[in-house]
């Protein structure tokens, strides 16, 4: 093995990298946007989810003095990071509201609880939660049982203190209901819509930007450039072309992953595919956009984790999206990921119609529009 | 120094990239019906000169009319045949269907994209024709380029170093084509380093450094400078700096 060879391969390379900038920027810039989402994301600065609460607690008496368990949960729960509390009237209103989305979930608290666990019966306390979401959905339900098990200490200890027998109470039960989706769904269920949105969005981007790049690659856009096809045509042309193969790719996803992995559909299988059909438009036209930005596949692959990552730490897929800072939402909305995301939910786990997600198929298709305009802008830059 | 039988008139043609002047004032004339070889050295222009005839740059000063239009102007872009230095081609599908591809471009139907196609495969000699472009030689790619640019029947052809990387005996074929469709009434703009081939064109126009030192027929250069082959010729335009020996006699 000679030194002095190993050192020119990787001389050359270095001095290649050197002269390609945008690779350059790219191969840091990506990670330090993807990390500081990461860091942001797993800090305690995200915003707090906001979760109803209804408390029905006519209380009880203890030989210490009255006592109302609803309302101290209420205390212990309104000190708790990572949710906002919100009292709620009635579990009617709590409902609707979680039905609308407005908030999380909400927890409702019988009006004989305290009576119950008096009197050692077993006490129950009811979570409503959307279904819809698998993890705003375990957050609610994960900070009543921190604030239960926080709260069982401090009346134990209070009531050691005060001399009182602290013989053990049944333990309270949390009883889960689904609001918008049927109890009890599986794992797949209840996690698959996310996976097929994103990998629809993954395996659409890679196929379009990177075959594109072959056109620029072979000159034969200089010779489109060259005839009468005007710059909307070419975009659209291509779009067209992609299309079958994208559709086809979302239809494998989505087919497999109901027929063979039998993963549960309430809402209708078209809807589904328009859904991820009106998102791949608009990645079809992104992944023509950006090829045109890229000067060599090196940079089209760069500028992936880039376009898909964030979307999918801030689209909802990991995080909900209450929880992120004002600023990161906004952006959120901006994503198609997050619209796809929320509306084959939706669809497949809630039985949604259109007229659900009516205004998220708006978002997917202003996105693409937007995308083919793009696309079209970016191509006149090759021109003239 | 424009007429009405021109069929490209540049004048005071600047385009820059970046600090680089590729082209420092140009003026030039194609006149109908000639075939105008474009000679000069490697990155001396002659791409940028005619990518900015085809409509595909603009210039940064100074203007060029093509058949009578302001350039750049997407109107006539159907009467422009541009043939690009590498074979421009797509390489998953047959000599034929490429052709036919940019055929539908043109906006010809597809009965009569198929017959042009069959007649220039014909024509210009591309072999297997139906065997995927990657397959073909480099002859036999650089064939099946140039038809495509001819496939629209175009007024006027823009040639980027048609014959570079084509052995000889194909690169006589290709010249006796070129002076077949000029017999039938093309003007043709070749653009070329290899002195032997501006012999064949009408006339000559030298460029160097994004400039035409000079331009007539070989005959007139050759003379103008005392000297035997256009190798001399275009060595002694080159170092007089162009100019003073062109301003001589009947070279424009």
């Amino acid at each position: 093995m000679s030194a002095a060879r190993v050192a020119a391969i990787a001389g050359r390379i270095i001095t290649q990298f050197r002269r390609d900038r945008r690779t350059l920027a790219l191969i840091f810039l990506a990670p330090l946007v993807v990390m500081s989402l990461v860091g942001y994301l797993l800090s305690d600065r995200r915003e707090p989810l906001p979760v109803g609460f209804v408390n029905a607690d006519r209380g009880g008496d203890l030989f210490v003095g009255p006592i109302n368990i609803g309302s101290a949960l209420e205390g212990v729960l309104r000190r708790q990071e990572g949710i906002a509390l919100r009292t709620m009237p009635s579990p009617d209103a709590a409902e609707a509201a979680v039905s609308r989305g407005e908030i999380a979930g909400a927890i409702v608290v019988p009006a004989d609880l305290t009576e119950q666990v008096l009197a050692r019966e077993p006490a129950s306390l009811r979570v409503l939660v959307a279904g819809v979401d698998p993890i705003a959905d375990g957050m609610v339900t994960l900070a009543l049982r921190r604030a239960l098990g926080s709260l069982a200490e401090t009346v134990v200890e209070r009531l050691a203190a005060a001399g009182a027998p602290t013989a053990p109470a049944q333990p309270v039960t949390i009883e889960v209901i689904t609001v918008l989706a049927e109890p009890a769904l599986a794992t797949l269920d209840y996690y698959g819509p996310s996976f097929i949105a994103a990998f629809a969005f993954f395996f659409t981007f890679l196929l379009t930007s990177v075959s594109f790049l072959r056109e620029r690659a072979t000159g034969t856009i200089e010779r489109l450039s060259a005839s009468p096809a005007t710059r909307l045509e070419v975009v659209v042309g291509y779009l067209c072309g992609f299309l079958l193969f994208a559709i086809l790719q979302s239809l494998l996803i989505l087919g497999y992953s109901v027929w063979v992995l039998g993963m549960r559909i309430s809402g209708s299988i078209g809807l589904a595919l328009l859904t991820l059909a009106i998102m791949v438009i608009g990645v079809v036209n992104l992944g023509i956009a950006l090829s045109f930005f890229a000067r060599n596949e090196l940079q089209v692959v760069q500028f992936i984790p880039l376009v898909f990552l964030p979307q999918i730490l801030l689209g909802g897929l990991i995080w909900p999206i209450a929880t992120l800072h004002p600023i990161l939402r906004a952006l959120a909305q901006l994503f198609p990921l997050t619209h796809a995301l929320a509306a084959l939910r939706t669809v497949m786990i809630s039985g949604g119609g259109v007229g659900e997600i009516g205004n998220r198929l708006l978002a997917l298709a202003i996105f693409a529009a937007a995308m083919i305009l793009l696309g079209a802008a970016a191509l006149r830059r090759q021109r003239a | 120094m424009s007429t009405e039988g021109d069929a490209v008139t540049a004048s005071g043609l600047v385009r820059t990239f970046g600090r680089v002047r590729a082209l420092d004032g140009v003026d030039l004339s194609v006149r109908s019906g000639e075939i105008l070889g474009l000679l000069g050295p490697n990155g001396s222009g002659k791409s940028t000169l005619i990518r900015v005839i085809a409509g595909l740059l603009r210039p940064t000063a100074g203007t060029v009319r093509v058949l009578a239009r302001r350039m750049p102007d997407r109107g006539i872009a159907a009467r422009i045949g541009y043939m690009t230095q590498t074979a421009a081609l797509y390489e998953d599908l047959t000599a034929r269907e490429n052709l036919i591809f940019f055929a539908r471009l043109y906006g010809l139907t597809r009965g009569e994209a198929r017959r042009r196609a069959a007649a220039l495969i014909e024509r210009v000699a591309v072999e297997r024709a139906d065997a995927p472009v990657h397959e073909l030689s480099g002859g036999m790619r650089q064939r099946t380029n140039l038809a495509c640019a001819l496939i629209h029947q175009p007024d006027l052809l823009l040639l980027d170093e048609p014959t570079v990387g084509i052995d000889p005996r194909n690169r006589r074929s290709l010249w006796e084509y070129f002076h077949d469709l000029n017999r039938t009434g093309g003007t043709l703009l070749i653009s070329t380093h290899v002195m032997d081939e501006v012999e064949r064109c009408h006339r000559v126009a030298l460029i160097e450094r994004g400039r035409i030192i000079a331009a007539g027929t070989p005959d007139e250069l050759r003379k103008a400078t005392g000297t035997a082959t256009m190798e001399d010729a275009y060595l002694a335009f080159s170092a007089a700096g162009g100019g003073s020996l062109a301003r001589q006699g009947s070279i424009r």
